[in-house]
């Protein structure tokens, strides 16, 4: 399938961030490792969470696109879940800026999810 | 073996539609009170709750998908493996009856508007039985094949002749067999391809009077509709329809491929209220046609009957039988010139014919084949002289364009297809005409299952496949040197040796 330029740019922008917030966690940057005590998930989740982030992040550089698409959009809804239940918009006086990035990386997947559905196996044919 | 599947299909789904739900909500419960991680699976039902939501309520390309949801995901699944599997374990994709994997394929191909060319050769044992079409040194140039055009009604000089410009037309199936939305689907199609459609032989077309295509009324052997309460003709109601303008032909049904010599049925759990209006009949019990109409019991009665019809009606008005006896037929043929009665078109349906309801063994084991009626039924007409007045249509699995240039070069001047059309629609062939329970939604009156058919979606299918066959047709008429399908002959058609019989016949 053809793909425009704008889907091209939505990849990078939420591979980016995604590689970028995985990096952080693998390094157990503080405020990550906050984050993972209030959910209870320390140091497994935050590890898990950094691992699936690098995958979807590398397959949205790849020809998998669709694949880490549907993969961050996934991982960004989890967080969502997150600020929703525990964490609330602000972390660490950050201003929000955290959810800022969630917003970005979600509705780019979604953006590039919607534009290369067809490349999805099985289910893509049913759009 | 296959109505149980079918039935456990729709219980199944709707328990698991139902069953995904709750698990999103039981793992965000989870997810809140016991562990963050059961989040994990909190997002993955999320994302499988929306998919199937928009699956259901919010396309209706994927009639499957919109009647079952995501669980009908796993029969493309098991299409997309299906090839791997079979080759080794089950049927393989030129095994399946009525249609094979590959001549339905092609029919949704077309219907789609998808490219079907295929590649490296054909898929089927070119067997030295099967018929071949032969092509000419010489193939027609694109532009001297004559348009296509067949008119009915003009041999008696009928000021309402009808004009045919398509190679096919929609064969008769009722509004009853068939569910409303497939109805209106098939008519509208109709309209956008400008093909006639027949009725079939259920009553009043009131589905089919709304999407304002031209119609072929069929008279059945119970002439719902138009029957006064013995079940004879009621020639005023018959007048009165037949003054419709949509209303272009009569097709008189003395008997169809799959069932000759027995009436139609209709299953009582397909009879809704509104059918048994439409019908004139009880709700609670199967609706049995008479084996005939009640006034023919000879020859000489079926040809004044046909005289009625055509006085009454005043359209171009024909007969359609599945052909048992050729003596009989000469018979029927030689009463009709001694009448001065010939019908203005002759139906000849194959015994392979399909139907939405009939005893096995009266598909299995009466009625000739189409490729064996047709030269016969051309050629008593040509003896008895009376050929070039009457226009003969065929039906009998000529769903592809490479059948229906068999079919006439057979004898045929129009072809006729009811499954090739339904296929067109989205048909699986799941088998369950006869059952209520269509899993596509095509044959049944349940509302649920209707829903995933959407008629403006399918119209432009059943126009698309119409479309394509005919360029197709084109295409192999070009191929055969002739330059318009009526010039067609059985020199235009191969048969192996142990098939010459028929072509001798011509
Ligand atoms: C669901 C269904 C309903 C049918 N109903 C009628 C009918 O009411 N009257 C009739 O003469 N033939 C009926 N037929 C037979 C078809 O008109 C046609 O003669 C036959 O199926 C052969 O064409 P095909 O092989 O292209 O399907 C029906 C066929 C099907 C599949």
């Amino acid at each position: 399938m053809k793909t425009t330029l704008p889907t091209r740019l939505a990849q990078v922008v939420a591979a980016s961030i995604l590689i970028f917030a995985s990096v952080m966690k693998f390094k157990g940057d503080p405020g990550a490792i906050e984050i993972f005590t209030k959910l209870e998930m320390e140091p497994g989740g935050r590890y898990i969470a950094a691992i699936f982030e690098m995958l979807a992040g590398l397959l949205l550089l790849s020809s998998f696109a669709a694949f880490g698409s549907v993969l961050a959009i996934g991982m960004m809804a989890g967080a969502l879940i997150a600020h929703a239940t525990r964490l609330g918009l602000e972390v660490n006086n950050d201003g929000g800026a955290l959810v800022g990035q969630l917003a970005i990386v979600l509705l780019s997947s979604l953006f590039v999810a919607i534009s290369r559905r067809k490349e999805i196996p099985i289910i893509g044919s049913s759009f | 073996m296959n109505s149980s599947l079918a039935l456990d299909l729709e219980k199944t789904s709707r328990t698991a539609n139902g069953g995904i739900v709750v698990l999103l909500g039981l793992f965000a419960l989870a997810g809140n009170f016991i562990s963050f991680y059961f989040h994990f699976g909190t997002v993955a039902f999320l994302l499988l709750v929306l998919l199937n939501t928009y699956w259901r309520h919010f396309q209706s390309s994927h009639t499957l998908l919109a009647n079952f949801g995501f669980l009908a995901q796993f029969r493309y699944l098991a299409e997309s493996v299906g090839p791997e599997f079979r080759q080794y374990l089950f049927s393989s994709d030129t095994e399946e009856r009525p249609f094979n994997r590959n001549e339905r394929a092609e029919v949704y191909r077309k219907s789609k508007g998808i490219d079907s060319s295929s590649a490296f050769g054909t898929l089927l044992s070119y067997d030295p039985e099967e018929a071949k079409i032969r092509h000419s040194f010489y193939p027609t140039d694109k532009q001297r094949l004559e348009k296509f055009d067949v008119a009915v009604g003009a041999a008696r000089g009928l000021e309402t002749t009808y004009h045919i410009n398509r190679p096919i037309m929609i064969s008769a199936m009722s509004y009853g067999a068939l569910g409303e939305n497939t109805v209106r689907s098939l008519a509208r199609g109709a309209k956008l391809a400008g093909i006639p459609m027949n009725t079939g032989e259920g009553g009043y077309p009131k589905y089919h009077l709304m999407e304002n295509c031209d119609l072929i009324f069929q008279l059945g052997t119970a002439k719902f509709g138009v029957r006064n309460e013995e079940g004879y003709l009621d020639d005023q109601k018959l007048a009165d329809l037949a003054a419709k303008d949509q209303i272009k032909m009569i097709e008189i049904k003395l008997s169809q491929g799959a069932k000759p010599g027995k009436g139609g049925l209709l299953p009582k759990e397909k009879i809704t209220k509104e059918i048994a209006e439409l019908r004139g009949v009880p709700q609670d019990k199967d609706v049995l046609s008479p084996a005939h109409h009640l006034e023919c019991v000879d020859a000489k009665t079926t040809v004044e009957f046909l005289a009625r019809v055509q006085k009454v009606g005043g359209l171009p008005t024909g007969m359609k039988f599945c052909l048992g006896r050729d003596d009989e037929f000469r018979e029927l043929v030689q009463e009709m010139k001694r009448q001065k009665t010939l019908p203005d078109f002759i139906t000849v349906d194959g015994g392979e014919g399909g139907t939405g309801a009939a005893p096995k063994s009266f598909m299995d084991d009466l009625g000739m084949p189409l490729f064996e009626a047709l030269p016969l039924v051309h050629q008593i007409l040509s003896e008895e002289g009376v050929r070039a007045q009457i226009v003969l249509f065929a039906s009998g699995k000529l769903i592809s364009p490479g059948k229906q240039i068999k079919a006439m070069s057979l004898g045929a001047d129009v072809a006729y297809s009811a499954r090739g059309f339904l296929l067109s629609l989205g048909c699986i062939q799941a088998l369950q005409c006869n059952k209520n329970s269509c899993p596509v939604g095509i044959t049944t009156h349940e509302p649920h299952l209707q829903k995933g058919l959407n008629i403006e979606d399918k119209s432009k299918r059943v126009a698309n496949y119409v479309d394509a066959l005919h360029h197709e047709f084109d295409e192999l008429l070009a191929a055969t040197g002739a330059a318009s399908a009526s010039s067609l002959t059985t020199k235009n058609i191969y048969f192996s040796n142990a098939n010459q019989s028929v072509a001798a016949n011509n």
